[in-house]
């Protein structure tokens, strides 16, 4: 148990706590070396702890998974996926905030807690409080209806004469705010019905319990290449090389492009030589292949970014939705 | 029917891994079911983080057996020792342990054994019929029809769950209460978190669970002095006469389909089914006086009956996800953790995990009857464990395994919290299993009418304009309002059914 004594700060506080520690963290560290990182090169032997912030199985719990491995592979040494679910990320990127900036605690961080959920909730964590190594890849949302809803494109939401019904995957989403955005320039006059999540919203478009919906692309493949869903546009800012003939939001003349974005962050102040090593070790492990497969198998696009680049987009995404939710008084929390 | 996915489901089970699994879950429930006090809820509660990990129809496997295999448990220590080992196994103790004391235990085991697996096998059969038939209404249910399942099934668990029906209601509305703490889903707003980040998503489930039925029941029955257990009778004769046989097959027939039937129901389940079924064969006897005495359909009846709604209490949760007893809320949390949400697209999106619990349940039924004759007297002596030994230990087992779930500290003392509560709860009276239900359901009903009333452009008597979701609310009506009815209108049967079953407890 010598890897442990230094991984938790709060180890100390009761006998049965540390345990329970212990055993959870043995389970992960198969490569720890045992000895501390100071002094050394990094990462001179010790575990990398990820952390995701949402629950295992879902799509970033998959991205961080494929990272941690191909990461792993590149620096020789375990590198640990622990979720830590809650509040969108905010609770995991709260406790990265407080971890030492070594380059041993990483997050992958999504997009859409630094652009949209600030615009929902006051309390979400600044992106200005953290160091990012590097970007990931894009996931793009795309609005879908059910067949038997007789919509096929945005002038047919525009003309039903009655108010549209549209599922988002919660408060705070890319789904809401690429539905609020579309129907405010639209003129649609419209309700967001929030759902927990993208498999229960997909199950209401189907069942045609909402008219529309906005869901990751990755979600609603299946279901559209089987003809159950019709896709109306997706808000990419290009079409997506995996449903090329679907129009975007911008094509259809809406200017609305959403996509859900994920990096890799570190605790502020990590010294540069070791933020050169992972930025290094990332983009040679970016090469591989399994990972480049599994992209593809996902549906989504590559967009490894240097980590400098992703602070620069992200805050001209957040200003960017800021103007326009004003600008048609869009809000995102309230009813 | 398309039957290529069932026999899939064939194939997952008989994987070495789930076989094992199986194996597992069905002794551990048997073992449970022997030792008075811990349930299986409680059981499953506690094993939920080693299931982190497992594959999850493995997981869903293994839980599953120690539920029905519980079943089984239970009845061993009625019959031999007059002391149920489970809540479900109560009625069994009045002619089973009679028949005992004439010196048939054996035939009264046998009986139970045989009627279990009946019950529990014609339970399978009629799932895999009707499971995919409910499923193919799925789409159709909306967030209207999950508003009036939901209400229904919290007001049926605080009706028809044993004991007192104030106090169930005054635990559901608790469970209610807890189920708004959190960042509301609709606003954004922040309900009862105190700017603690780690109650922005509102109090994880499994936490609760583990508190409440897990540390709950452990303090509970440490309390307990459990005085030197008495010598169990004499097991000879395994297998019941022709006679017994030809006496009670008609119960096991009665006992499947009313489990099957009680089982759905939310609020049912096993208990429940049990208890009716016993005083259905009561009513029905010519000779009622040999009731308690050592029927051997008094021991027939309950046993099937209990094995056949443990059964059928996973349709409502694996078709539609809503749990209808306080265990399958708890497999409800095993399916959350594994990542597969339980829901209407469960069995056309996972035909591996359905089918292959469902056949799971075949391979179990044989397990469990293998076992539970020639093995009884090694399960009888686990009773001979100490509550002083065990208790540490499922305590230890209960924190670690908490913290490993979520990687949360603040886990391990909600579990402490809602130990606390779980043990307060059950010293003065208050069953645990409605504030659980409640809890699930409780964030289920308030969003899915918030979703209504936004669909519906805030009309409320929209609910009633469609089909199922009306029919819901009526029957909801009905059983809120009858027995108010009944009570203002002069009673013309003095003998109703439900007085009799408590008179039964």
């Amino acid at each position: 148990m010598t890897t442990n004594h230094r991984a938790r700060r709060w180890a100390a506080t009761g006998a049965g706590l540390a345990l329970a520690v212990s055993l959870a963290a043995c389970g992960g560290n198969v490569g720890g070396g045992g000895s501390d990182a100071e002094g050394e090169e990094f990462p001179g032997g010790d575990p990398i702890t990820m952390f995701v912030g949402q629950d295992p199985g879902g799509s970033t719990d998959l991205i961080a998974r494929a990272a941690a491995e191909i990461l792993s592979d590149e620096l020789g040494v375990a590198v640990t996926v622990e979720n830590k679910p809650g509040a969108n990320g905010a609770l995991a990127a709260q406790e990265l905030a407080g971890e030492e900036p070594d380059g041993h605690t990483l997050m992958v961080y999504n997009g859409s807690l630094a652009y949209i959920t600030p615009l929902a909730s006051e309390d979400a964590p600044d992106i200005a409080d953290f160091d990012i190594v590097t970007g990931l890849s894009l996931d793009d949302y795309v609005l879908v209806t059910a067949p038997d809803s007789g919509f096929s494109t945005v002038e047919d939401l525009a003309a039903a004469g009655r108010p549209i019904t549209f599922g988002t995957t919660g408060v705070g989403t890319g789904s809401q705010l690429s539905q609020e955005l579309l129907f405010a320039q639209a003129d649609i006059d419209a309700t967001a019905v929030p759902f927990d999540g993208g498999s229960p919203t997909l199950t209401a478009v189907l069942g045609g319990q909402v008219d529309v919906g906005s869901i990751q692309l990755g979600e609603a493949i299946e279901q559209i290449g089987a003809g159950e869903l019709t896709p109306i546009v997706t808000f990419a800012e290009e079409r997506p090389s995996y449903l090329p003939d679907t129009p975007t939001a911008v094509e259809a003349g809406y200017d609305v492009p959403v996509q859900q974005s994920r990096a890799v962050f570190a605790p502020k102040g990590v010294p540069d030589d070791v933020m050169q090593t992972l930025r290094d070790a990332f983009q040679t492990a970016f090469e591989d292949e399994g990972y480049q497969q599994f992209n593809e198998d996902n549906l989504l696009t590559p967009n490894e970014l240097d980590g400098e680049e992703i602070r620069e987009n992200w805050t001209e995404n957040l200003e960017k939705y800021r103007a326009v939710v004003e600008e048609y008084s869009i809000d995102l929390g309230g009813e | 029917m398309d039957l290529a996915p069932v026999l899939n489901g064939f194939t997952v089970v008989l994987e070495p891994t789930n076989l094992l699994y199986c194996l597992i879950g069905v002794v551990v429930g048997m073992l449970v079911g022997v030792l008075p006090g811990l349930g299986p809820a409680a059981t499953i509660a506690i094993l939920l983080p080693i299931t982190i990990g497992l594959e999850p129809v493995t997981s869903v496997i293994m839980l599953a057996g120690i539920f029905y295999g519980a079943q089984y448990g239970g009845t061993i220590t009625s019959v031999l020792l007059k002391l149920p080992g489970e809540a479900s196994s109560v009625v069994t103790v009045f002619d089973g342990h009679a028949l005992a004391r004439q010196g048939k235990a054996g035939t009264a085991l046998g009986i139970a054994a045989i009627g279990s697996f009946i019950g529990g096998t014609i339970s399978i059969v009629a799932l895999s019929f009707l499971a995919p038939v409910v499923a193919s209404f799925a789409l159709d249910f909306g967030p209207p029809e999950y508003t009036a399942l939901a209400l229904l099934g919290i007001l049926l668990v605080a009706t028809v769950s044993s004991g007192s029906r104030l106090k169930a209601i005054v635990a559901a509305c608790i469970g209610l209460l807890l189920a708004t703490v959190g960042r509301d889903a609709f606003t954004g707003g922040e309900r009862f978190t105190f700017g603690n980040l780690n109650l922005a998503d509102g109090l994880d489930f499994v936490p609760i669970a583990m508190g409440l039925f897990g540390l709950g029941e452990i303090l509970y029955n440490l309390e307990e002095r459990h005085t030197s257990v008495q010598a169990p009778a004499k097991v000879a004769n395994v297998w019941p006469s022709r006679r017994d046989l030809r006496q009670s097959s008609g119960a096991i027939g009665r006992g499947s389909v009313l489990g099957f039937v009680l089982g759905i129901l939310p609020g049912g389940g096993a208990t429940l089914s049990s208890l009716a079924a016993y005083a259905v064969e009561k009513k029905r006897s010519k000779t009622p006086e040999r009731f308690g005495k050592g029927a051997v359909e008094g021991v027939a009846g309950p046993e099937t009956a209990n094995n056949a709604a443990a059964t059928s209490s996973f349709i409502p949760l694996l078709t539609l996800g809503i749990p209808a007893n306080a265990t399958m809320a708890v497999i409800f949390g095993a399916l959350l953790i594994a990542g597969v949400p339980p829901g209407p697209r469960l069995v056309t999106d996972e035909p591996e995990l359905f089918w292959g619990v469902v056949n799971s349940m075949y391979i179990g039924n044989i397990l469990l009857l293998i076992m539970s004759i020639p093995l009884v007297g090694l399960f009888v002596k686990i009773l001979r464990v100490r509550p002083a030994i065990l208790a540490p230990i499922t305590v230890l087992i209960t924190l670690i395994g908490v913290y490993t779930v979520n990687n949360s500290t603040f886990d391990i003392l909600l579990v402490i919290v809602f130990g606390v509560l779980g043990y307060l709860m059950k010293k003065v009276g208050f069953d645990p299993g409605p504030l659980l239900l409640a809890f699930v359901l409780g964030t289920l009903l308030e969003d899915s009418l918030r979703r209504s009333l936004l669909i519906f452009d805030g009309d409320a008597l929209g609910f009633f304009g469609r089909p199922i979701s009306g029919t819901l609310l009526v029957a909801f009506l009905l059983v809120a309002f009858l027995p108010l009815i009944g009570k203002a209108l002069p009673r013309r049967r003095p003998a109703e059914h439900p007085s009799d079953t408590k008179e039964l407890v």
